[in-house]
């Protein structure tokens, strides 16, 4: 087995280079179109976020490749989970993926999200995205350029054409699963509340 | 200024660190006192942060209160110690109201108590329940290897330094021995 | 034979409608110094999210709306003859005049705050409420100028009001034609004033709830409206049109001058933008009503 970068390079390109799978014509068509139409939920998690713009905007203009940023969580079918991942943050990356209907995707970005990356032992951030949210799609790099994240996306458009991007149906069956990572580092209640503290104290927060 | 700091308040000699800057250690219960002299009579009129050191060996932590005047340019430290057992001191939100928030930070971080400041909810941490991370007594790695997992494959990390250093002696002397034996063949060669 | 043309309408309309946008969206990524997707990209969008999963409700009115917001658009289309000349292609023009149509204009945006107002989400709600304002002031100048226009023609019928035109209306009236074309911009949703789905403000506005097939319906919606919008601005400025490459032609002729319009200008605040509708394009319509009616 290998060890290391190796291990790691293995997650990162998964089954990228397997047989196609089987599907039927009208599967087909409709993964096509879904490939060919991508909206990005415009929301950054961590120092990764700095890149996206740059991905979407005149110099590198994702927006060719069908991709394009959507403002609210129901609209969108990708969430960038870009960088490194806290609790805090894990608590709303989790209430907004679920808020996200089906088909939906998620591309983890950088070093941290993998492995922890320069993060490996700080209390407040998690290690591996893949234990509390399904992953479609891992960019490494601390920061991966605009570029990589063109061939990350590109990577997800190829394996959604094939039918093989479908974390969304692995979220829906192991729920419990999920759940019980979540729950593990987040306490109990997992989600976080709608309340807002900071105007309920003089002079705000 | 700082020979009426030395005597009324019973300090060491007020350090000049350079111009514009001093510090002061002072005892705690006459800290606040000190604060409100500067505040009112030497135009101190801003309280820039409040921070912490964790003296763990001594048993306590020192709060250091830094305060700046614009109206000659110079700051203040005031340095004072609490005891860790109890990290207990009063609030200063009468006085600077944004004493309230970086008073809440440190009670977040370090546990201390703030005796007056009516908001000490987390700041930035969500539903924390164990040692103050910023303790010293707190292990990260520690609370890490028990609360998270890694993926496999961290643990046999090279140390880049050596690995370079070995990998290039490799290459020294094969490149030395393609250079002999060039050599060697010239000089059958010319034979 | 009536059922034939008005399929025959409603396909013109989707189609264009749905070109337009691409094409739209090309133009402004070539406004921003890039490629831009291709022209088909918002349909395939659109049957994108034809294909989405549904997994939230907010009730019957939240369903209704988006099908008021349509029907809304199709009746608009129906109501606008695609050409002034020969006898095809007129739709429902013959049972239902210009005052029908302004009418039908505003059923869209009733039908969204409806919806809107029954998802309870406060962005939507936020671009409702920001997008009723907005159209009072965007209608004063469009119907003044309107009104010009009939009593100028004196005929509310579109047919009439195309017919009528030896002189191109927007070179004969040309203070009317600048200030309905103030209102058009915003009709068609084009910066300065487009302050109801303004996406850094409001995050998209009344369309933030809607997901997957409602969207879809909001798209589909949208492409067609701005198809009828423009045919009705061709109609009684641009002297109409007697065939589809005339019509085609004109209509985005007017199309690229409100992208282009649109691309170069920043937003408005909502205030600042009611504030400007009501003052200058107003004021310009009135004008160009009392010279039009002088005589």
């Amino acid at each position: 087995m290998e060890t290391g970068f190796l291990q790691e390079q293995k997650v990162l390109e998964g089954d990228l280079n397997s047989e196609n799978s089987h599907q039927n014509s009208v599967d087909f068509l409709m993964n096509w179109f879904r490939k060919q139409s991508i909206f990005v939920l415009a929301y950054g998690t961590g120092c990764g976020a700095i890149e996206m713009p740059p991905t979407f905007t005149s110099r590198y203009d994702a927006e060719r490749l069908g991709i394009r940023g959507a403002a609210t969580p129901r609209q969108a079918d990708v969430i960038i989970v870009s960088g490194y991942c806290s609790y805090k943050t894990l608590r709303r990356i989790i209430r907004t993926y679920e808020q996200m209907s089906n088909p939906k995707y998620l591309l983890a970005l950088g070093s941290c999200t993998v492995n922890g990356g320069m993060y490996w032992d700080s209390y407040n951030t998690i290690k591996k995205l893949e234990d509390y949210l399904p992953v479609d799609m891992y960019v490494n790099g601390c920061m991966p350029r605009p570029e990589s994240i063109l061939e990350g996306f590109i990577a997800l458009q190829k394996e959604i054409g094939e039918g093989k991007a479908s974390s969304w149906q692995k979220y829906e069956e192991n729920y419990e699963f999920y759940r019980k990572n979540q729950e593990a580092v987040l306490g109990k209640k997992v989600e976080p509340s709608y309340e807002a503290d900071w105007y309920l104290y003089e002079g705000g927060l | 200024m700082f020979s009426e700091i030395k005597n009324r308040f019973a300090t060491d000699d007020v350090e000049v660190k350079r111009k514009g800057l001093y510090k002061v250690v002072v005892k705690h219960e006459r800290l606040f006192a000190l604060i409100v002299m500067l505040k009112e009579m030497y135009d101190y009129k801003t309280l820039n942060t409040i921070t912490c050191t964790d003296w763990i060996e001594e048993g306590h932590f020192a709060l250091t209160y830094i305060m700046t005047t614009l109206k000659r340019n110079e700051t203040f430290m005031l340095q004072t110690m609490i005891l860790r057992e109890e990290a207990h001191t009063k609030s200063l939100s009468y006085l600077f109201k944004q004493a309230q928030i970086m008073e809440r930070d440190l009670h977040e971080m370090y546990g201390i108590k703030f005796e007056g400041n009516e908001n000490l909810k987390e700041l930035s941490l969500e539903n924390w329940v164990h040692t103050p991370p910023l303790r010293r007594e707190f292990d990260t790695l520690e609370f890490v290897n028990n609360h998270l997992t890694f993926r496999d494959g961290r643990d046999d990390n090279i140390d880049t330094k050596a690995e370079s250093k070995r990998l290039r002696a490799i290459k020294k002397a094969e490149k030395e021995a393609a250079k002999k034996a060039k050599e060697s063949k010239k000089a059958e060669d010319v034979q | 034979m009536i059922l034939f043309d008005l399929l025959f309408m409603l396909l013109v309309a989707y189609i264009t409608g749905f070109l337009y946008y691409g094409l739209y969206r090309n133009i402004t990524a070539r406004f921003q110094r890039r490629l831009g997707p291709p022209v088909w990209q918002s349909f395939l969008d659109s049957i994108k999210f034809f294909s989405k999963e549904e997994s939230i409700s907010h009730g019957w009115m939240f369903y209704l709306g988006p099908v008021i917001m349509m029907s809304g658009a199709i009746m608009t289309l129906f109501f606008i003859p695609l050409f002034h000349t020969g006898e095809s292609f007129k739709g429902l023009s013959s049972y239902g005049n210009l005052f029908l149509v302004l009418y039908l204009l505003v059923l869209g945006a009733l039908g969204n705050a409806l919806a809107v107002g029954a998802s309870g989400n406060p962005f939507g709600v936020m671009g409702v409420t920001r997008g009723l304002s907005r159209l009072f002031a965007l209608e004063l100048p469009f119907y003044i100028s309107v009104i010009a226009l009939i009593s100028v023609s004196g005929s509310a019928d579109i047919v009439c009001i195309a017919a009528s035109q030896t002189e191109w209306n927007a070179f004969a009236y040309p203070l009317l034609f600048i200030a309905a074309l103030f209102s058009f911009v915003g009709m068609m949703g084009q910066a300065p004033f487009d302050v109801v789905g303004a996406p850094v403000e409001v995050y998209s506005g009344p369309a933030s709830e809607f997901s997957g097939k409602f969207l879809a319906l909001l798209m589909s919606q949208s492409a067609i409206f701005t198809f009828a919008k423009l045919v009705l601005m061709v109609h009684l400025f641009l002297g109409g049109a007697s065939g589809f490459v005339e019509l085609l032609a004109k209509s985005f002729g007017l199309f690229l001058f409100v992208i282009a319009f649109g691309a170069m200008y920043g937003r408005f605040k909502t205030p600042q933008s009611i504030d400007f509708l009501l003052k200058v394009p107003t004021s310009i319509a009135i004008v160009g009503l009392i010279l039009a009616t002088w005589s």
